[in-house]
């Protein structure tokens, strides 16, 4: 996906739309199909392209994705892996996270679901220059204020 | 009404009026439950099998309609009363919001974790005239609590005070005919068109396919529906026996018969992508005996090859043509999914295929392309890959032999 300088000097862009589609589950049904309608892009183009570059998540991940609609109705669109939380939350088998974080624990985790998360984060285009290292600081940083410890070892 | 919507219910009355048993068939599932039912009353004399089948299918339909077989028969034999009231059709709440543009960014993505649908901010062009204000419109479903998800959102960023904001509900329709109106005709190869339902073709010596797609994939546009139809093009000579696996509208499907195949079937396993498609064959005037569309069976391939095998190609052998023990069937298959399907899917897909026939698969971009050809050369051989703007499309022969 281009630059943003690059597509503003390139085209006028006439909105940017965020989503939360699944991956690979993208149809011109609501939420996608209202959203991109409005601004007549193709439907059926995008639903295609999204899932295809997002075969490689399990299926009904959900994914956060960015549209860039240009005046000429036609698109470009960047898309992330879901959030740190979503993904913590998963591994803890959480449904929310901790109503008093700091005091009240709600769950805990070991350093390999860290890292593990971490290697997903790292493919995502915001990451790629960060060391692992630091995004697996973040990580933890994202888990003690949702109440989630991390250990060495589960017990 | 939208356009779509009432092209689609007139359709639906139209089959039910008329005798056109391959719509009849294809718009049940359960066709391959009673097609051995059925089968003997085809295999009667043609003139009387038409009307005969329509009114047997028409009790077993409404039999149908009380048992709950598959979740898909269901939910198309009540389409046949009325248009399934889903997600697709519901409408929704547009809600447009107007704030700081300091802040915009950070309250749409806020609005995301706190229920919104989509969010969208308009660009201006010119900057100086709207001052500091910027308007997000999102997009909630009706179910939502409107003012709980932006108070919670604008909380969570700190602003002190909710914006103001103003809710309209918006019908299903709007979207789909704005929608619509991005589609063109479009020419794909040389001499041939495909032409959307509510535009007059631009080449009337042409070959035209005029299509309706509806909510399901295949306008021509896309690459990979380019390419395949690239495919086809080269191998269609002329009577042969084809399969769309993931066929979408029937875009594939259609275009195999119009250069020349002499049958051609359509699997999908959405319920949407059969009705479009047997609307757009009615549009460009394929007979049903042509044209065979069905949701892929989930109780395997061999009952749904009978059902193909009682469809008449070749009258005369109607009655030698009881059961059918082989799969493989067709001349050319193609399957234009995504890359998982074809995974998961490759032992089905083969197995429809002649061996020495043409198995093309498609949906896939240039970096799926190894992990394809490593599944599927235990089947294939000769595997060239054709490509077009990152997307690719491959084709092979199936083994004549296969271990």
């Amino acid at each position: 996906m281009s630059t943003l300088k690059e597509i503003l000097t390139r085209r006028p862009v006439a909105a940017t739309i965020r989503l939360t589609v699944p991956a690979g589950g993208a149809r011109p049904a609501p939420p996608v199909g209202p959203a991109l309608g409005q601004y007549r892009l193709n439907l059926m183009a995008f639903c295609k392209d999204f899932n295809v570059r997002t075969q490689k998540y399990k299926p009904d991940t959900p994914m956060a994705v960015i549209i860039t609609a240009f005046k000429d109705n036609t698109f470009e669109f960047t898309v992330r892996s879901p959030s740190v939380t979503w993904y913590l939350k998963k591994a803890a088998g959480l449904e929310k996270g901790s109503g008093r974080p700091g005091h009240v624990m709600a769950s805990s985790l070991t350093l390999k679901h860290v890292y593990e998360i971490a290697k997903v984060k790292q493919q995502d285009p915001y990451c790629q220059y960060m060391p692992l290292e630091s995004i697996c600081k973040s990580i933890i940083g994202t888990a003690n204020s949702m109440g989630i410890k991390v250990q060495k070892e589960l017990d | 009404m939208s356009l779509v919507i009432n092209s689609l219910r007139s359709h639906f009355f139209k089959h039910l009026l008329c005798t056109s048993t391959a719509a009849a068939a294809a718009s049940t599932a359960t066709a391959l439950i009673f097609g051995h039912r059925t089968r003997g009353i085809v295999g009667q004399s043609r003139f009387s099998d038409s009307v005969f089948f329509f009114s047997e299918r028409y009790k077993l339909l409404s039999q149908l309609a009380s048992k709950t077989a598959t979740f898909s028969t269901s939910r198309s034999s009540s389409s046949l009363e009325t248009l399934p009231t889903d997600s697709y059709t519901s409408p929704y709440l547009s809600v447009t919001i107007c704030c700081q543009k300091n802040v915009a960014d950070m309250l749409s993505e806020a609005l995301l974790c706190f229920g919104a649908n989509s969010t969208s901010i308009d660009e201006h062009d010119d900057d100086s005239e709207v001052g500091d204000e910027i308007c997000i419109s999102s997009i909630f479903s009706v179910s939502q609590d409107v003012k709980e998800s932006i108070s919670l959102a604008v909380d969570s960023i700190g602003l002190k005070e909710i914006p103001s904001y103003d809710v309209v509900m918006h019908d299903h329709t709007d979207w789909i005919k704005e929608s619509q109106e991005s589609f063109h005709p479009v020419q794909v190869i040389e001499g041939i068109w495909i032409v959307p339902e509510w535009r007059k073709p631009p080449d009337l010596q042409a070959t035209n396919i005029i299509l309706n797609p509806g909510l399901a994939f295949g306008t021509g546009d896309h690459p990979t529906t380019k390419l395949c139809l690239m495919l086809l093009y080269d191998v269609i000579k002329g009577g042969e026996v084809f399969l769309d696996y993931g066929t979408g509208s029937g875009i594939l499907a259609i275009a195999a018969i119009k250069f020349g195949a002499a049958f051609s079937a359509g699997l999908d396993i959405d319920p949407q992508a059969i009705t479009a498609a047997q609307h757009n064959a009615t549009l460009n005037n394929i007979q049903p005996e042509k044209l065979f569309l069905s949701l892929v069976p989930s109780t395997g391939s061999s009952t749904f090859t009978n059902e193909i095998v009682s469809k008449p190609t070749d009258r005369q052998h109607l009655n030698d043509k009881g059961v059918v023990t082989e799969t493989e069937k067709f001349h050319v298959v193609i399957a234009n999914i995504l890359l998982n399907p074809l995974l998961d899917l490759a032992d089905q897909i083969v197995s429809h295929a002649k061996p020495g026939a043409t198995v093309g698969l498609s949906g896939i971009i240039s970096e799926q392309v190894p992990r394809i050809i490593h599944r599927y050369s235990p089947f294939l051989e000769d595997i060239t890959v054709s490509k077009m703007d990152d997307w690719a499309c491959l084709a092979g022969f199936k083994k004549i032999n296969l271990g």
